[in-house]
């Protein structure tokens, strides 16, 4: 049965159909150098200034708690692939089995039910009768995989996945050292009982059925959304002078006229620093050589300005420049690096973000959403986290979600994957500062 | 410092539906920080609500309470044009305040 919010998304039976990923790399393929408009921007005709030497993030190192005193993922989780560098080693093929496979069953079902461990079997699968509540729908339903598959092809299909089925996004549980070889045995023993067919009774609980999560706060409403307290800090920041006597607004007259698109057409390529610059990563490096503030990336006055030039954009569409080869590369490595499998989970930015794959189904009781729609709101509010995040930031715990080492917030390729995202969120609205779970 | 409120009061039939967003840490006095060290307790011990100049409102705040803590309440008898006044002290001795107007 088809989730039947899913089916509305689903396009138009006459449109030719293309992933939005691959339609916007031949929009970038197909771009020709078009003529820069001359538009408006804070300061026309002249170079921005900015500090070109020094990071962005002085100092970065990966967190076990953040700003906020919430705890963040910190294992090393070196040897799997990072945006910054492939090290995950490739599957070494079906080695591991001797049939029949014999394991404690009653042992494998705590294991498949157990949250603590990889997010658990029935954060993607419904598992028959037992399926404990909110099980997701990114793999197949397993209620009869007993009556299905062999020992050897049930064993090795846990154990690396990708020795079957390389368009598989599971973890290879034995390969990547999730699970060991007696307690793959055991989850393949549980598999061996699931052979009678399970309809959930409960809509709610049954991932085909279950309702999309619908956040209906008003994300500019004061009293909703405490990133607006933000919004008052960036403006006030603005508009108070530096360790040079100068503040932003020495230059910056009428910033809501002349930022009115500026943050809809960040990111940017920046020529000088051959990278691609986010608005957080323009501020650190403007004001050092402006105001004399030192504006960390990450830190909370760079959000708190970050917030408020997002918003002073608000209403305006994503546009952005890909007029330069510079521009134009970065967003395709972006691009190539949302298809990399990344850390001991082995997945891809893809894999839970395009429709072609598993977007708009469910994992680990979460809602996967494409990756268009996903980048307007930012910086944004986790209700979750009880702090706001920048883009960059989302894009770290992104990389901590799947076991990946996070880089530090300026890293090159975050830079482009912000352009690639930029790119695939073409003509969206700056809605900012944005609220979410 | 005084930290900074949000507050909104707006008519609802008999009723001054207000809703308040205050910015503060509310540290329980349990949490770590990065360097392993407790974080001194530090949250807001009492709130007072007034409508014009008379208290309809006095409660008295634990560690309970999350960060950011949102208030919503309702005023009886209250009409547009009514303020709505909101005065928090914490336990480190900062006090805050904000009024407002209720909207028809």
């Amino acid at each position: 049965m088809r989730n039947p919010h899913a089916a509305t998304r689903a396009a138009p039976a006459a449109t030719i159909f293309l992933p939005d990923w691959l339609a916007a790399l031949l929009m970038l393929a197909l771009a020709c150098p078009a003529p820069v408009a001359a538009e408006a921007t804070p300061t026309s005709g002249k170079i921005a200034p900015l500090e070109l030497q020094r990071s962005a993030a002085p100092g970065w190192q990966r967190q076990k708690v953040d700003s906020q005193g919430s705890s963040w993922p910190q294992t090393d989780w070196t040897g799997y692939s990072t945006v910054a560098a492939i090290a995950t080693p490739g599957p070494n093929g079906p080695l591991h089995f001797e049939t029949p496979v014999t394991g404690d069953a009653a042992r494998g079902r705590q294991l498949a039910f157990d949250r603590a461990r990889g997010g658990s079997c029935v954060a993607c699968h419904v598992m028959g009768k037992d399926t404990p509540p909110q099980p997701g729908n990114v793999g197949p339903d397993l209620s009869t995989i007993g009556a299905m598959r062999d020992d050897a092809w049930l064993f090795n299909y846990v154990y690396d996945p990708r020795t079957q089925n390389a368009n598989s996004i599971m973890p290879p549980w034995g390969a990547h050292r999730l699970f060991n070889v007696a307690e793959i045995r055991d989850i393949v023993a549980f598999l061996k009982t699931l052979k009678t067919p399970y309809h959930n009774s409960d809509p709610q609980d049954d991932p085909a059925t279950r309702s999309p999560p619908r956040d209906t706060r008003d994300n500019l409403d004061p009293t909703e959304n405490p990133a607006m307290f933000a919004l008052d800090r960036g403006k006030e920041l603005f508009d108070k002078p530096g360790a040079g006597g100068k503040s932003c607004a020495s230059c910056h007259r009428a910033p809501e006229s002349s930022f009115k698109i500026w943050a809809a057409r960040m990111p940017r390529f920046e020529p000088r620093l051959k990278r691609v610059l986010g608005v957080e990563e323009f501020i650190t490096r403007h004001a050092r050589v402006t105001t004399g503030e030192e504006l960390p990336m990450q830190g909370a006055d760079n959000i708190a300005l970050s917030v408020y030039l997002h918003n002073l954009a608000n209403g305006e569409t994503i546009q952005p420049d890909l007029s330069s080869t510079g521009a134009r590369k970065a967003a395709q490595s972006g691009m190539a690096l949302m298809q990399r499998k990344l850390g001991q989970l082995n997945m891809a930015c893809i894999d839970c973000h395009t429709k072609e794959r598993h977007a708009f189904k469910w994992a680990r009781g979460q809602y996967l959403v494409e990756s268009r729609g996903t980048v307007a709101h930012f910086p944004t509010w986790r209700t979750s986290r009880g702090d706001i995040w920048d883009i960059r930031k989302r894009f770290q715990w992104c990389n901590v979600s799947v076991r990946a080492n996070d880089l530090p917030p300026d890293a090159r390729e975050y830079g482009e994957i912000e352009m690639a995202l930029a790119t695939i969120n073409k003509g969206e609205k700056i809605n900012s500062p944005g609220i979410r779970h | 410092m005084a930290e900074p409120m949000k507050i909104r009061a707006k008519m609802e039939g008999e009723f001054a539906d207000v809703k308040v967003l205050m910015s503060h840490p509310m540290e329980t006095g349990q949490r770590k920080n990065e360097k392993g060290e407790l974080v001194p307790v530090h949250f807001i011990q009492s709130v007072i609500a007034s409508h014009n100049g008379k208290t309809v409102l006095d409660i008295q705040w634990s560690q309970a309470i999350a960060r950011n803590p949102f208030l919503g309440f309702r005023v009886k008898g209250a009409k547009a044009g009514d303020k709505i006044a909101i005065d928090w002290t914490d336990t480190a001795g900062d006090k805050s305040s904000i009024e407002t107007t209720v909207g028809a």
